[in-house]
């Protein structure tokens, strides 16, 4: 069986259902507000089902902090990706914690990778990088992955503009060996390919794999779907596989990385649900809905149970071609925005409601 | 900047066009018929009734009984239009720009009127109405005195407009008007100002439970409709519920009222939508880890969160789209301790004319400016918070024989 994708279903709840009940408790011990949110909106009684477990939205971290640790034992503080002027999530990661993160991302991604690390070009700045206790998520994303690979080459320089020349050295300085790519969906498309196809470089990053996540949402604004992304690369930059991941920095140990089929696979210590978009009433599978993560790994924050704001499918559980167990599924970009109307602010100057 | 209307391109040549024409008398007969005529086309938007109600308002008849009051008020007194009115207009509730022009125009004032930047004759359901009136020969005398423009962020188009009116009429939340009220106003000019404003309903616990029947049916549609018409956005949609009885009788009314309120957004097909149902959700949620915040009840269709104290904080938190706070009290005059500056309206029922005027004595804060029947909570008045658009729209020439 192939860890971390070997637990069916069966097994996989049991496990769950425990872990996640013990972190709930644990929780409500040991952050006032968490405790305060569940007994004030009915309590939290032993569930029998894993859709029991209460489950926050993503966004409250945004609004405020929640932590289950003191401020002293923090190590590493996450902070998602927003444009200017959105408020950003802060995830506050103890020694503990953080170290699970990391252990879990290479359990996650040793089925596709590989147990040696290869040369691996790193498809943005090294400036993302620059605070290391504050880490943004595309810092986290690239920090996290680098441990897979060895000489790591970033082929963006500061300004976004791609290094054509640095990466031919570093493919001939490599030749034979395989190739680890990675980057953010939107960036590689942006600045690698599209770049490419401006001016005319046709590449071969010869046997390489590509790892990218980050979200699909500005592409889908640009129709591009995950089957022309794949095809264009290879087409363009030559790149033989490509596989997605799916995560969010609010929830660590959440990492759903597609598997030679192209489906996004929930490992043995993660699990989805997806909710009604209106009553968060449980869906079953093959129904779009909200889709709720659910991990192990988040202790030092009360983040192991929480309703994002994307849209999925669950496409089946233990029976993916793949041989993987495991819940497998499908994203589909984000539930649109509201647009409420009313008498607030349009003027200074017409900033809000756009 | 862009010209709506008059369809000229150099808008400083067309504002000394515009300083030249006199002000009109007030209620002067051309525009009494333009109003009229107005009135005429927006009722015919039957699908809209913010249109629907906004062209009822300048009826006849309506129009009249304002003359009139305006007339017994002023008897025996010199009252003129102030010149030129410049108003900033809110572009979410789009109605308020012709509220707002129309009490100035009944003035006698001259009108320069922004509107958003995001606004396109095309798109816009009013515009279009309005521009065809204007071209109109037969209404010269509102046409020549009325400039339509949009402008984007811009102080310097401010500032000149500002330093050119007599009256400059800011809506658009508090935002807008710290950053309008930075920019300088013509020495002799005055200003009305409408700021955020937050809003209030407070029901009389056995009234509920002594509510039947269709009354009590009418009811519930009426509190939906103050509060749902725009996603309990509007600053005067109430926010917050304070029951005034006894325990027993608060919970056993309490019960009632919301649970007949959930069959009527369900009657309205009122449209839930996924990106307010998770705000909603994550809004209570943060108010519940806040000490004031003594339960959670959610449903599909709205949330509630009991308060024992109805904070500034917990005010900004407001996210709108069927969020309620309850508060409750055993007396009406207790819960004039719980309102602040920023309230406006008061949405009650269950409480006689004596009862509110009392409480309206009690309340030590600037807080509201409208106590009204719940069902009239966003009807639109010629004063608002506080302030008489007539009066402050033209001035008084004190004549001493």
């Amino acid at each position: 069986m192939i860890q971390p994708y070997h637990l069916t279903k069966q097994e996989k709840q049991e496990k769950l259902l425990k872990s996640l009940t013990e972190l709930t408790d644990y929780h409500m011990e040991n952050s006032a507000p968490y405790r305060a949110m569940i007994d004030k909106s009915g309590g939290f009684n032993q569930p029998s089902l894993l859709e029991d477990i209460p489950y926050l939205p993503v966004q409250l971290f945004k609004l405020m902090e929640l932590k289950s640790v003191e401020s002293e034992k923090v190590v590493k503080v996450l902070t998602s990706s927003g444009t200017t002027g959105q408020q950003v999530s802060k995830i506050y990661l103890d020694k503990e914690t953080a170290a699970a993160q990391t252990k879990v991302l290479v359990d996650v991604m040793k089925p596709i990778l590989g147990a040696k690390r290869m040369p691996m070009i790193i498809l943005d700045t090294k400036s993302v990088l620059k605070d290391r206790r504050s880490f943004s998520a595309r810092g986290a994303g690239i920090l996290g992955f680098s441990t897979f690979g060895r000489k790591h080459f970033y082929a963006l320089n500061d300004d976004m503009t791609i290094d054509w020349q640095g990466i031919e050295q570093f493919l001939a300085q490599h030749t034979g060996s395989k190739i680890l790519l990675f980057g953010f969906t939107f960036m590689v498309w942006k600045y690698v390919y599209q770049e490419a196809v401006k001016s005319g470089q046709t590449f071969d990053f010869g046997d390489s794999v590509l790892i990218h996540g980050g979200g699909w949402k500005k592409l889908q604004d640009e129709a591009v779907s995950a089957d022309t992304f794949k095809e264009e690369l290879h087409r363009q930059l030559g790149i033989r596989r490509v596989h997605n991941y799916y995560g969010m920095v609010e929830q660590v140990g959440s990492i759903f990385v597609e598997c030679s089929y192209g489906h996004l696979h929930t490992p043995s210590y993660a699990d989805i649900m997806i909710r009604d978009p209106i009553t968060f009433q449980p869906l079953p599978q093959g129904q779009q809905g909200l889709i709720q993560v659910m991990s192990e790994l988040p202790k030092s924050y009360p983040g192991h149970s929480l309703l994002t704001e994307d849209l999925g499918t669950i496409l089946g559980e233990d029976d993916c071609l793949c041989g993987w167990k495991g819940k497998y599924f499908s994203v589909s970009g984000r539930i649109p925005k509201a647009e409420l109307r009313g008498c607030s602010d349009t003027f200074a100057f017409d900033r809000k409601g756009r | 900047m862009k010209l709506f209307w008059p369809k000229t391109i150099g808008w400083k040549e067309e504002l000394e066009k515009l300083r030249q024409r006199p002000v009109l008398p007030p209620f002067h007969p051309d525009v009494l018929s333009f109003t009229q005529a107005l009135s005429k086309r927006l009722i015919k938007f039957r699908q809209e009734p913010e249109l629907v109600s906004l062209g009822y308002w300048l009826r006849k008849a309506h129009i009249h009984e304002m003359k009139e009051a305006w007339q017994a008020d002023t008897l025996d007194r010199v009252v003129k239009a102030r010149g030129t009115a410049f108003h900033i207009a809110p572009s979410n509730v789009d109605t308020i720009f012709v509220y707002s022009w129309m009490l100035s125009l009944l003035a006698g004032n001259r009108n320069i009127i922004r509107i958003s930047a995001k606004e396109q004759p095309q798109t816009n359901r009013l515009l279009s109405p309005v521009l065809e009136l204007l071209q109109d020969p037969a209404f010269s005398a509102v046409a020549e005195r009325t400039v339509l423009c949009t402008y984007d962020h811009n102080d310097a188009v401010t500032a000149y407009l500002s330093a050119y009116c007599h009256t400059r009429v800011v809506w658009g939340g508090d935002e807008t008007v710290k950053k309008v009220r930075s920019i300088s106003l013509a020495p002799m000019a005055n200003e009305l100002v409408f700021p955020d404003r937050f809003s209030l309903a407070v029901l009389n616990a056995k009234a509920v439970l002594g509510t039947q029947g269709e009354e009590k049916s009418r009811f519930s549609q009426q509190f939906y409709n103050d509060s749902f018409w725009f996603d309990q956005m509007a600053c005067s949609s109430p926010r917050v519920v304070i029951w005034i009885g006894e325990k027993e009788e608060i919970e056993a009314a309490q019960n009632e009222f919301w649970t007949d309120l959930q069959k009527v957004i369900q009657q309205k097909e009122y449209e839930l939508m996924a990106a307010t149902q998770v705000q909603k959700f994550a809004t209570s949620l943060w108010l519940a880890s806040e000490p004031e915040a003594t339960h959670v009840i959610r449903t599909n269709e709205y949330s509630r969160v009991g308060v024992d104290q109805v904070t500034a904080d917990v005010r900004e938190r407001h996210c709108g789209a069927g969020l309620f706070y309850e508060y409750s009290a055993s007396e009406l005059q207790e819960a004039a301790s719980i309102l602040t500056d920023k309230d406006q309206t008061l949405a009650y029922f269950g409480f006689s004319k004596q009862e509110l005027i009392a409480f309206a004595d009690c309340i030590s804060t600037r807080g509201i400016d409208r106590i009204v029947p719940v069902g009239q909570a966003l009807e639109f008045s010629g004063t608002w918070d506080g302030q008489n658009f007539l009066r402050s729209f033209m001035r008084e020439i004190v004549v001493i024989g």
